[in-house]
């Protein structure tokens, strides 16, 4: 019954959970086998295949926005690719005054095409995920009866409008040549690893080594299962071990103290970054099976010494792409570069060039937040990010110079721990907004953290009310407090430079497999998963 | 070169820029920096310094910046 299910389109969204018996039990090995199967010369088409019947068995009819997406990648490339090649032909031919009019002209028609292309995309993601949020803020504020639309939106949707965005942006500015394939293109934007959560690749990143793609090797197959492995312990035994807790911390968060709601906060921060970067281990494993090398998308970030910083090393590929298309073209568009020339005549050098950033950034900060979710409380938290980054900007030149005066150098080393504590705590309050429901439950957790925080006398026993509330229990937290040293020990190592999968290889057969069968027994023992335990969704998958 | 030197050093006075070959890679040159240079060199030398310019290797010498602007210009 099961796998007829499966086999019904659109009908198993649940198979979008990469630590599930679906995916991992049974679309993986059957995606293995099958492509091992192939001669050499078909295995591109079977990675398509599998990617196009991937996504038909999560969206169903759904797939048909992913199609016409590609559809106009594919025309509106090569279009803009041949008025290119007609510009090149025309300027040479041209006397040198009259080339820089003919440029504008080839020019302008290009970035006519690009921006039609880009605008159908935004519209369509305006269309599906916020109309309703922005009818509903309309008919509130101006007390309007609009009906609200209820649209069915494809998995993965805020993933590949972006990465299609990219190509059309990338054409447009010749960095990367026009497909004239439209098949390399569909694997390119459907790849099954990728489009449910990301990252958001590039195409010069994945399209051509996706299209040159190699058989299987003993290798690949074992890290990548490694990382898979490495994966499912964050997912299962942090991740949705926390959640109940979680949950019930944020849904009761006014029959607890203060101290409870930042207990609260801490612990999502933690579940969301072992969930979200569980889940790019389980991308990146199972992409590297079949040789392709994705985009990393964390690095670290708990490390970071500012909030700036933070955003360079969590969900980096969509930072990277708020930064090269929207950051550089505002803040290099016509108006920004004169607000910045007359701004640094009046305020000087630091603060001049600072305004036209700013306007970039408030920009850059309101698409982040708004691009997570149709709600409030996530423009406020990508509004929170803005202010932060903004003062962090502000005051940078004052603050390094009392740094100095007081010996703070970035070589001090309790300087630096302080640094990254700062840093963590705000994104916890950060997250604390993100993860809110609304907007009056995260005022309603940050009122109680700074007004009524305690009473810490008899904690321990308010801390076992709450997680016996949630079905948890103090074990719960050991466990994760275990699995949380793991990943901070590797972490640590990995920041030293340490390869750490490369030096256990290099280890004694018997060391190799005691460690990775130590991690397989931990996952099975310590995992929530089973009687009791409500699978998790991975938390972007939604976005 | 002497308007470029000039250009550079009224944004970060300061700085070698005649010698120093690692202006973005050493932190010399900041992201609000670049954006004030660019508007002042666009002024300057009347061209457009497309987003796809704005590379490390465009900006870590006077140098480069020249050939960049040079370039540019004949675009």
């Amino acid at each position: 019954m099961d796998v007829l299910s499966l086999l019904h389109a659109g009908a198993h969204p649940g198979l979008t959970a990469f630590f599930s018996l679906h995916y991992l039990g049974l679309f993986l090995p059957a995606a293995v086998i099958l492509f091992s199967l192939t001669p050499k010369k078909g295995k591109k088409y079977t990675l398509l295949l599998l990617s196009l019947g991937f996504y038909w068995l999560i969206s169903g009819v759904l797939i048909g926005y992913l199609a016409a997406s590609v559809a106009v990648l594919w025309g509106c490339g090569l279009w803009m690719n041949s008025l290119q090649k007609k510009r090149d032909i025309a300027v040479k031919a041209a006397e040198k005054p009259d080339r820089k009019a003919i440029k504008k002209k080839y020019n302008g028609y290009c970035r006519l095409i690009m921006g039609l292309a880009v605008a159908a995309h935004i519209a369509l993601i305006l269309v599906l995920k916020y109309s309703g949020f922005f009818l509903t803020n309309v008919n509130a504020l101006f007390g309007t009866g609009f009906a609200i639309p209820e649209y069915l939106k494809p998995l993965g949707l805020s993933f590949f409008i972006l990465q299609s965005v990219s190509y059309l942006v990338d054409v447009y500015r010749q960095t990367i040549p026009a497909d004239s394939n439209p098949l390399r293109l569909l694997l390119f934007v459907s790849f099954f690893p990728q489009i449910v959560e990301g990252p958001i690749c590039r195409y010069s990143q994945t399209a051509q080594q996706l299209w040159e793609v190699q058989p299987i090797r003993y290798e690949n197959l074992t890290a990548g299962l490694q990382r898979i492995l490495w994966g499912l312990m964050k997912k299962l035994v942090v991740a949705d071990r926390l959640n109940p807790f979680v949950e019930e911390l944020f849904t009761h968060h006014a029959g607890y103290p203060g101290w409870l709601s930042l207990l609260g906060a801490v612990l999502y921060t933690v579940q969301l970054y072992m969930d979200f970067s569980g889940s790019m281990d389980a991308v990146c494993g199972t992409a590297q099976i079949f040789g392709i090398t994705m985009p990393e998308n964390f690095r670290r970030p708990f490390f970071s010494k500012s909030i700036s910083e933070f955003w360079n090393r969590w969900h980096i590929t969509l930072g990277t792409w708020f930064r090269d298309y929207i950051f550089y073209p505002v803040t290099m568009s016509g108006p920004m570069k004169k607000l910045t020339g007359s701004a640094r005549k009046k305020l000087g050098n630091h603060f001049g060039p600072l305004l036209a950033g700013s306007v970039a950034l408030l920009c850059v900060w309101f698409s982040n937040g708004l691009w997570h979710g149709a709600a409030w409380h996530y423009i406020f938290f990508g509004l929170y990010h803005f202010v932060l980054i903004l003062l962090g900007n502000c005051f940078a030149p004052y603050l390094k110079k009392a740094n100095e005066r007081l010996g703070f150098t970035p070589e001090n080393k309790p300087f630096r721990v302080f640094q990254m504590l700062r840093t963590s705590a705000l994104v916890v309050f950060g997250e604390l907004i993100f993860r809110a429901e609304n907007l009056a439950q995260a005022g309603g957790m940050l009122k109680a953290i700074f007004t009524n925080f305690g009473p810490l006398r008899g904690c321990y026993s308010t801390l076992k009310t709450a997680l016996e509330a949630s079905g948890c229990d103090v074990l719960d937290l050991l466990i994760v407090a275990v699995a949380v040293c793991i990943v901070l020990v590797v972490s640590i190592l990995q920041e030293k430079g340490v390869e750490i999968r490369g030096s256990l290889n290099r280890k004694p057969t018997a060391l190799r497999w005691a460690v990775w069968y130590a991690l397989i027994l931990f996952i099975l023992i310590f995992g929530a998963y089973g009687v009791g335990y409500i699978p998790v969704d991975p938390m972007y998958a939604n976005f | 070169m002497n308007e470029l030197l000039e250009i550079l050093n009224d944004i970060q006075p300061g700085v070698d820029f005649e010698n120093e070959t690692h202006l973005i890679d050493n932190h010399l040159l900041d992201s609000l920096s670049i954006i004030s240079l660019v508007a002042e060199l666009e002024d300057t030398f009347d061209m457009t310094i497309p987003a796809v310019e704005i590379i490390p290797d465009n900006f870590n010498s006077a140098e480069a910046m020249m050939e960049m602007i040079q370039r540019l210009q004949e675009d």
